[in-house]
């Protein structure tokens, strides 16, 4: 047991440094508005051409078959730097692992590498009108036809809609509450899209409805009736380590005992705490990734970290209002997107449940 | 980064694990004032620390940390912390320690009562950064109220005691994570007895842990334990080094926090059964408690924690 990092490690890390620091772009405008989502596209593909938007990904598909340990100090080098929130994130975080684990080898191959630069730009379809933290009650449905598929119903609080070049979710495809469900991707292009203003302002989310929308037989990821499976699994995987790292929070906490270095001891003290519950996410996730690396499973204790990192990010962009009153511009995206944290990806509602349920074994 | 435990260091948890469950079970924490030391003393275990050549194996104390978790698991009683991981400090070359057959109690600054000093063959008082040393013989002990009925409270007065010489401050940082490790035993136990009880435990016809709200409380548990151990491990690979006080007062810190949760819901849940001495929770409900107040209560830690960090801070 260690906390050092090997001479490779820290010649990536030093690597990684020396790049950002000469292509670190300025602060773009918000990825949901089209000058925006433009100045996003551009970054991702400037990191892709550096090798560096998906350093853990095999070589085939644009990465570098760098380690977790090493995609933990990428990004934490990544948000020390200030860079911008990543618009692939979909794409390299959500459907990316499910494609590396579940897709073919030609799915692997075309979709990829096209995500890792931007090239396309992927949406999520997870939640509908009556079915958003219980997922398996979703009711559009795809219907086989010549070539494909037909997917009809309506999804919502799809982010990244507004723009995104290609989306993926369940649809069913049976009865059956899990089993009748299917994971599928699809081109945006047939979709009906109303985009959605979020908090800020901005259409973030958008609502889908699908008439009738085609897709072929290869947008299929997985068995039919396997999408439950394969959506849960990936969470409970990498992605349950890969949603958000630590390095974000840790770069938060930085800036906010900065601010605090001359607030009273009682402001000082909570900036104090953000950053050491950084540090304890920081090196859990260390700890985690080893395990994985292993071959271990990360299995339901994935809901422990989401709990404790979108919580501890409340708490941080709570802690930035307070020290900063109306002089805190810089902190209200931030602020309002923290305070989407404990809904997305599973209500912490919901995680709180699975941790009870699955981790310590309480009675469903 | 290899932040993961060694099969060394779980065998080593694992066997401590079996004796303690074995000599030290919650039934001896009525009838006894030291279950499980003379096993343990056998096993080797107070010389863990010291040097060979005092008759140990010179491990450090990151190797011991999930052993010494299983004492708080346990809520094995007697001055654990003081004559495993801090004797081998402060006092190297004193003969018998490493056999268990020398125990030692301290009474750290800050704190005016001295645990457990009934069981102590030495004790040591540190004040104003100057550790004194004297037999147990040579002490006027006066027993003190305190919250731990297995963790005894005295006020102690020395005479012709001995002057220490050296620092003794890598000493107390090492117990203090030793004792952060302990609390993150003692959260595990509270938190898996609880869990046991809320699954056994039927009302309105369902287990009580099938209602959201219990269900709720005992993640909030876990998610606090499993985010605090990090810390205490933290601290114990840092021990030495210009970090050691900031991460062993975040350690120290964390544990006690996720401990005294772990009570506080572990009551909850267990609800009026859980407020009475014939329950055995009591005794790690008051551990919880006795332990977080060792070595620097929380709100000292957190005080030492800002001023390292805010003033270390560009």
């Amino acid at each position: 047991m260690d906390l050092d990092f090997s001479p490779a490690e820290r010649a990536f890390r030093a690597e990684v440094r020396d790049w950002l620091g000469g292509h670190a772009p300025p602060p773009l405008p918000s990825m949901d508005t089209p000058e925006g989502f433009a100045a996003h596209r551009a970054w991702e593909a400037d990191l892709a051409a550096a090798r560096l938007s998906v350093v853990s990904w095999p070589r085939e598909y644009g990465g570098r078959a760098a380690s977790l340990i090493d995609w933990l100090i990428f990004e934490e080098e990544y948000w020390a730097a200030g860079c911008p929130a990543r618009l692939t994130q979909n794409g390299i975080f959500l459907l990316g692992p499910s494609l590396m684990r579940y897709g073919t080898p030609e799915q692997r191959a075309h979709w990829l590498p096209r995500m890792a630069t931007g090239a396309d730009v992927w949406a999520q379809a997870w939640s509908e009108p009556e079915a958003g933290s219980d997922l398996a009650a979703l009711t559009s449905r795809a219907e086989p036809c010549p070539g494909g598929w037909l997917l009809h119903g309506h999804k919502t609080w799809s982010s990244r809609a507004a723009f995104a070049t290609h989306g993926f979710g369940l649809f069913r495809t049976s009865g059956a509450r899990h089993k009748g469900l299917t994971y599928f991707m699809f081109p945006m292009t047939d979709v009906a899209v109303r985009p959605i203003a979020q908090l800020d302002g901005l259409p973030g989310f958008a609502e889908l409805r699908f008439d009738g929308v085609f897709t072929p037989e290869p947008m299929v990821l997985g068995q039919v009736g396997e999408g439950w499976r394969i959506a849960m699994a990936t969470t409970s995987s990498e992605r349950g380590l890969t949603l958000r790292s630590p390095g974000r929070f840790l770069a938060t906490a930085h800036r906010l005992v900065a601010l605090a270095a001359d607030a009273d001891p009682v402001l000082a003290d909570r900036a104090v705490r953000c950053l050491v519950e950084a540090e304890a996410y920081r090196l859990h996730t260390f700890g985690t990734a080893r395990r994985l690396m292993a071959g271990e499973e990360l299995g339901p204790a994935a809901s422990m970290g989401k709990i404790f990192w979108s919580e501890l990010d409340l708490r941080m962009h709570a802690l930035a209002l307070d020290l900063l009153g109306d002089r805190a511009e810089d902190w209200l995206d931030g602020f309002l997107f923290s305070l989407a944290g404990p809904i997305y990806a599973g209500t912490n509602e919901i995680q709180r449940n699975i941790v009870a349920e699955r981790v310590l074994g309480l009675p469903r | 980064m290899n932040f993961g435990l060694s099969d060394d260091q779980r065998a080593l948890a694992e066997t401590v694990r079996d004796v303690l469950h074995a000599h030290c079970p919650p039934a001896a924490l009525r009838t006894e004032r030291r279950p499980g030391w003379k096993r343990l003393a056998e096993l080797g275990f107070f010389g863990l620390l010291q040097p060979a050549e005092a008759g140990g194996l010179g491990l450090d104390l990151v190797d011991v940390l999930p052993a010494l978790e299983e004492t708080g698991r346990a809520c094995l009683p007697g001055p654990v912390v003081e004559t495993a991981v801090l004797a081998p400090f402060l006092l190297a070359g004193t003969p018998e320690l490493a056999s268990g057959a020398v125990s030692v109690g301290v009474l750290p600054p800050g704190q005016a009562y001295l645990a457990d000093a009934d069981l102590a063959d030495l004790l040591v008082v540190v004040r104003d950064g100057q550790a004194r040393l004297a037999p147990r013989a040579r002490a006027l002990l006066t027993p003190r109220r305190g919250v731990d009925p297995c963790r005894p409270l005295f006020e102690v007065r020395l005479s012709g005691a001995e002057a220490l010489s050296g620092p003794v401050g890598p000493a107390l940082e090492r117990a203090t994570v030793a004792t952060a490790a302990q609390l993150i035993g003692v959260a595990r136990e509270l938190l898996s007895v609880t869990v046991g009880y809320a699954r056994a435990r039927t009302q309105f016809g369902a287990p009580i842990g099938s209602f959201q709200a219990v269900k709720h409380h005992l993640a909030d548990v876990a998610v606090a334990v499993e985010f605090a151990a990090p810390l205490v491990y933290r601290a114990a690979l840092t021990a030495g080094s210009d970090d050691a006080e900031r991460d062993t007062s975040a350690a120290k810190a964390a544990a006690g926090d996720a401990a005294t949760l772990a009570a506080r819901v572990a009551l909850q849940v267990h609800g009026a059964i859980g407020y009475t001495e014939e329950l055995d929770l009591r005794f790690w409900l008051a551990r919880a408690w006795s332990l977080s107040a060792a070595y620097g209560t929380t709100a000292a830690h957190r005080e030492r924690l800002r001023a390292a960090i805010v003033r270390r801070s560009p």
